[in-house]
């Protein structure tokens, strides 16, 4: 098995616009190592969200590659993505995405029963526990705070047991105590899972805590640097 | 099963509610309208057959070979015969020529002969309903002919060479109908004592028909191999042929029906498209988050198409059994006002019903759902990315060609599908222009007028796009359902212009010049107004511009092989119009005689004006010009000629006298006395006739009245989706404004206004539409006079702007009752 779990190889990212083409990313590389705990930075626009939406395979850089677990995403079309999200992938919104209509439980049952478990409920039921939400199975997002919601959110992307996590702004839509929170979740799970933690933040405190810190600045990687006193792992 | 799942949640969540409403919707109006119809139709045509006393009849002029009675036997078809002849009746000295109707032991096939045992009674404990006919030895016969012979019943009264007893008076007798065959009061007897009478010699006039009932599905086949069989003297007559009137009046129900199902039909499938759209609107960041959890387009399209289906077998059922339910109570009414008897509609309306749920699904909701799957995952990460969904273009033109293959596969009529939809669809194109220019206008005065008005119109602005939309939607509602509200009550207009309560209902007949003063007195005595004393002289065509009409010429023109009634008159009769040629004081009536012609036969004859006629009046030579063409209105039950004179110019020709007048049930017996005074005058009763078409016009008209209820609540459900349709955004909105201070009043106002406007504007639209589509109808569709109705104008666009601010307050009321954080929240 290789070492790292995500390596990003060159990729840009280019729009047509009405004012002609805009260049979001240009030459990313970096490479990301199984188990550790990456931020994403940079100010508003600096293309953030587009990187983590292209290392998740949600959308397609306009060149370059990404390896994710050793699988190219360029190699895949869009229902090989789907199949290698489904089974590696985590994520983490800022804006939570639960379903409005489904209760806490069947929202963290969802991609459960979408992956055929059987075992959908009573998973689905212990991780709603392992975020204190084991009182709130029955309630609907509207009925849960905005913190509650996010753990709704974080019981359901660990729930599926996913090889890497991305979170998107986690605690972008939370005051500063829930944001905290939500900080020590994210960071005990991926110490118990041992899943790989990709974070888009604004917040100094939570890329603080993450292992490697990558700052970009108009599309472009401004520094790669080790958090923790580690080298940078160059493409 | 996960889309069953899924599909539950939805449903809780109440995203499906809207959808699965109109689909219910479709469903119960296409099916409930589909088996009440097709059961009013069969009664329908049952009862109206009653008027054949069969399903069929084969008419001929000799007797029928028994072969053929054998053949309907085999093939389980029921039949009966009758026989009818003039001849003349004795009791003692007295006489009457009257008009003998021999009927075999199974008569009447269908309906029934209302009886009595005494003269002119009118009690129904008098009268009994029977399904046969007279025994053998026994004669039923017209009251009238009691005192006309001094007879009562339970004497004997001679009819040719045989003497029957009278043993019942007739009140009513199923297939009467009208016509001049035989004239006379009515004497019913045996097929069994036809022979003892020894009226029938050759060459006398006899009219023989073969009554045939069955099944259709046994019917039918026996008929098409009997036509075969058949000479030229025998005839297929159905009630097309045999009752014109009513068969129109039918003809006209149906065509309502059918039009009352197609709109209900458009507007269900509009509310489904409506709804549809809105759940995906809903469902398109759902589908993000699907694919960001691991979810491919295949396994979204499976997922999603599992749910439509479900959704569509369950509204389905539920549909079927609602529109079940409802044509049971439509049934029930009708039935409860009128005795009627509805027969299971067969197995067809239903299974129409479950196709339709399937088809609107399929034709309405799938092209906005159409998208979901390729939804890209990213939309999960930046939300305002936009999703190409099937362009409107698309979804329109499939919508189209399911309603057309729908209403066709309906309707049965092509006609009327092309007529509704062609004009629809300008009206569309044409209303979304006039929307626009409304849009303009309104701003003009909204900018003048008070701050919840320019509030209300700023919103209407500001989402042009939609406005325009939404406006197109509800102006389809209120059009579709102005055009049915105006089509019915035109019908029943006219059905009721037709026959008006005092229709001449009696017919006097070869009054002879001497008679007349007596008529005119005794009519004026009884305080009743005639249609005025026609002349009239029977003669044949013979030649046209002075040549014997040719073999192909006597096939096509049934005129010229009998004879024909001849009449003059000073003025043109209020009934008929002038289409060619000018009336006789603007021609030189010096110069020989003048004809007007009835538009029908100077078609057949292919004649014009100028042409000369030449006729021949017992021997008697008669020729005229062609003076005019004019059209007249035969079912308007006044005495009408082909042929009318100028006046004096069948002086010579010995002419007998005609009139039609309206003679109310108890003055009736004035008829005893006239027949006593004058027995060789022939009446004609044709108020039993009357009656019946009346009843069965009531019948119609209920039935559709209670089709309309059906398709104004599929009207009401468009309204409805269409603001809910609408609502995200105004709720936001409005939202919005209370959380920065706005008061609720004003919220609730504007709101109102928005709405308010949105409606009239959809109405004005409507109104137009209607109208456009209305002269479409009347002009190919209904073939009645073309009218502008300025009511739609006050109406439409008024009733429009009310109930959509009705149903708009009602959709927003939670922005001014729950606090607005809340509102935003879950917004």
């Amino acid at each position: 098995m290789s070492h790292s779990i995500l390596d990003v190889q060159h990729i840009s990212k280019t729009v047509n616009t009405a004012a002609g083409p805009l260049c979001i990313l240009q030459d990313i590389c970096f490479s990301v190592d199984r188990g550790d705990s990456v931020a994403i930075v940079g100010a508003s626009g600096s293309g953030k969200s587009t990187l983590l939406g292209i290392l998740a395979g949600l959308d397609q850089a306009s060149s370059g590659d990404v390896l994710l677990d050793g699988n190219s995403l360029a190699q895949l079309d869009e229902e090989g993505r789907a199949a290698l999200r489904a089974k590696l992938v985590g994520f983490v919104f800022q804006s939570f995405q639960l379903l409005p209509g489904l209760s806490a439980l069947e929202n963290v049952m969802l991609p459960l029963e979408l992956h055929g478990r059987s075992d959908a409920q009573q998973k689905a039921e212990q991780f709603l526990q392992r975020v204190g939400l084991e009182q709130r199975l029955a309630h609907y997002p509207q009925q849960l705070s905005g913190g509650e919601q996010q753990r709704v959110a974080i019981a359901r992307a660990f729930a599926s047991e996913p090889s890497i996590l991305f979170a998107d702004e986690p605690t972008g839509n939370l005051d500063s105590a829930n944001g905290a929170k939500i900080i020590e979740l994210l960071f005990e799970l991926n110490q118990e899972q041992g899943t790989t933690l990709i974070l888009v933040t604004h917040e100094q405190r939570l890329a603080q805590r993450c292992q490697q810190r990558i700052e970009l600045e108009a599309g472009a990687l401004l520094n790669n640097s080790d958090t923790q006193a580690q080298e940078p792992q160059p493409c | 099963m996960l889309s069953l799942r899924l599909l539950w949640r939805n449903w809780r969540s109440g995203e499906l509610k809207l959808l699965a409403s109109a689909l219910l919707l479709a469903v119960t109006v296409v099916s409930a309208i589909a088996i009440f119809t097709q059961r009013l139709e069969g009664a329908l045509v049952q009862q109206s057959n009653t008027f054949l006393a069969a399903d069929r009849l084969v008419r001929a002029s000799g007797p029928f070979d028994e072969a053929l009675f054998a053949s309907a036997d085999a093939a389980g078809v029921r039949w009966a015969q009758t026989i009818q002849f003039s001849s003349m009746t004795y009791a003692g000295e007295r006489m009457h020529l009257a008009a003998v109707k021999a009927v075999s032991a199974a008569y009447p096939l269908l309906g029934e002969l209302h009886i009595s045992d005494r003269a002119f009674s009118r009690d129904p404990a008098h009268i009994s309903a029977v399904k046969h006919g007279p025994g053998p030895g026994e004669a039923w016969v017209d009251g009238r002919i009691l005192p006309l012979l001094g007879i009562e019943v339970g004497d004997l009264i001679g009819v040719g060479e045989s003497d029957l007893t009278v043993t019942q008076v007739i009140v009513r007798e199923p297939d009467r109908g009208g016509g001049f065959g035989f004239f006379g009061a009515r004497v019913m007897i045996n097929t069994a004592d036809v022979a003892a009478t020894e009226v029938i010699q050759p060459g006398s006039r006899i009219r023989y028909n073969w009554l045939l009932a069955a099944p259709a599905d046994r019917l039918e086949p026996f008929l098409s191999e009997l036509e075969g069989k058949l000479s030229p003297h025998q005839k297929l007559v159905d009630l097309k042929t045999a009752q014109r009137g009513l068969a129109r009046t039918l003809d006209r129900g149906r065509q309502f029906l059918g039009l009352a199902a197609m709109i209900g039909l458009l507007l269900a499938g509009l509310a489904i498209a409506i709804a549809a759209g809105q759940f995906a609107r809903r469902h398109t960041d759902q589908v993000a988050l699907l694919k960001s959890l691991g979810s491919g387009a295949a396994q979204i399209r499976w997922l999603y198409t599992q749910q439509l289906l479900l959704l569509a077998l369950v509204a389905s059922l539920l549909g079927l059994g609602a529109g079940e339910l409802l044509q049971r109570l439509i049934s029930a009414a009708v039935t409860s006002v009128y005795p009627v008897e509805l027969h299971f509609a067969g197995p067809w309306p239903y299974v129409l019903g479950l196709v339709s749920g399937l088809l609107c699904l399929l034709c309405f909701a799938l092209p906005p759902l159409w998208h979901l799957p390729t939804v890209p995952p990213i939309k999960v990460l930046r939300r305002e990315l936009q999703v190409d969904s099937v362009s409107r273009f698309s979804q329109t033109a499939l919508g189209v060609v399911a309603v057309f293959a729908m209403v066709v596969l309906y309707t049965q009529n092509i006609k009327l599908t092309l007529t509704v939809m062609l004009s629809f669809f300008c009206i569309l194109a044409i209303a979304a222009v006039l929307a626009l220019g409304l849009l303009k206008v309104g701003r003009r005065l909204g900018s003048r007028s008070g701050s919840s008005w320019r509030l209300a119109w700023a919103s209407l602005l500001r989402h042009r796009g939609q406005t325009v939309a939404q406006t197109l939607v509800f102006a389809t509602a209120i059009m579709l359902l102005l055009v049915l509200s105006v089509v019915r009550s035109s019908l029943i207009d006219e059905w009721r212009l037709k026959l008006p309560e005092d229709a001449p209902n009696h017919f006097f007949v070869n009054i002879a010049p001497s008679q007349v003063d007596y008529v005119e007195q005794l009519l004026q005595g009884e305080g009743l107004q005639s249609a005025g004393l026609y002349p009239m002289v029977r003669a044949r065509l013979v030649s046209i511009n002075n040549a014997e009409p040719n073999e192909a010429l006597k096939q096509q023109a049934s005129i010229l092989s009998r004879e024909s009634n001849l009449s003059w008159a000073p003025e043109l009769p209020s009934d008929n119009v002038l289409l060619q040629g000018k009336w006789w004081p603007e021609l030189d009536l010096n110069q020989g005689h003048y004809v007007s012609v009835e538009q029908g036969v100077a078609k057949d004859l292919g004649l014009k004006l100028g042409d000369s006629l030449g006729f021949s009046v017992g021997g008697l030579k008669l020729a005229a010009q062609v003076g005019s063409i004019r059209s007249v209105e035969w079912d308007s039950m006044r005495p009408n000629f082909f042929f009318l004179f100028s006046p004096g110019s069948l002086d010579n020709y010995a002419p007998t006298y005609l009139t039609s007048v309206f003679i109310p049930p108890q003055k009736k017996t004035l008829l005893n006395q006239l027949l006593q005074q004058y027995p060789t005058i022939l009446v004609i009763e044709a108020d039993l006739v009357i009656e019946q078409i009346q009843t069965l016009s009531a019948q119609v008209s209920d039935g559709v009245g209670l089709v309309l209820v059906l398709v104004l609540a599929a009207g009401i459900m468009v309204l409805l989706a269409a603001v809910n349709a609408s609502m995200d955004y105004r709720l936001q909105e409005a939202a919005i404004l209370r959380a920065l201070g706005s008061g609720r009043r004003r919220i609730l106002l504007s709101t109102a206004l928005e709405f308010f406007s949105l409606g009239a504007m959809a109405g004005i639209v409507a109104v137009i539409g209607a109208e456009v589509l209305l002269l479409g109808l009347q002009q190919w569709v209904l073939q009645t006079p073309l009218q502008a109705h300025p009511v739609l104008w006050v109406a439409g666009p008024l009733g429009g702007g009310v109930l959509v601010a009705l149903m708009g307050l009602w959709a927003s009321r939670r922005v001014v009752s729950a606090p607005p954080m809340l509102v935003l929240r879950e917004l």
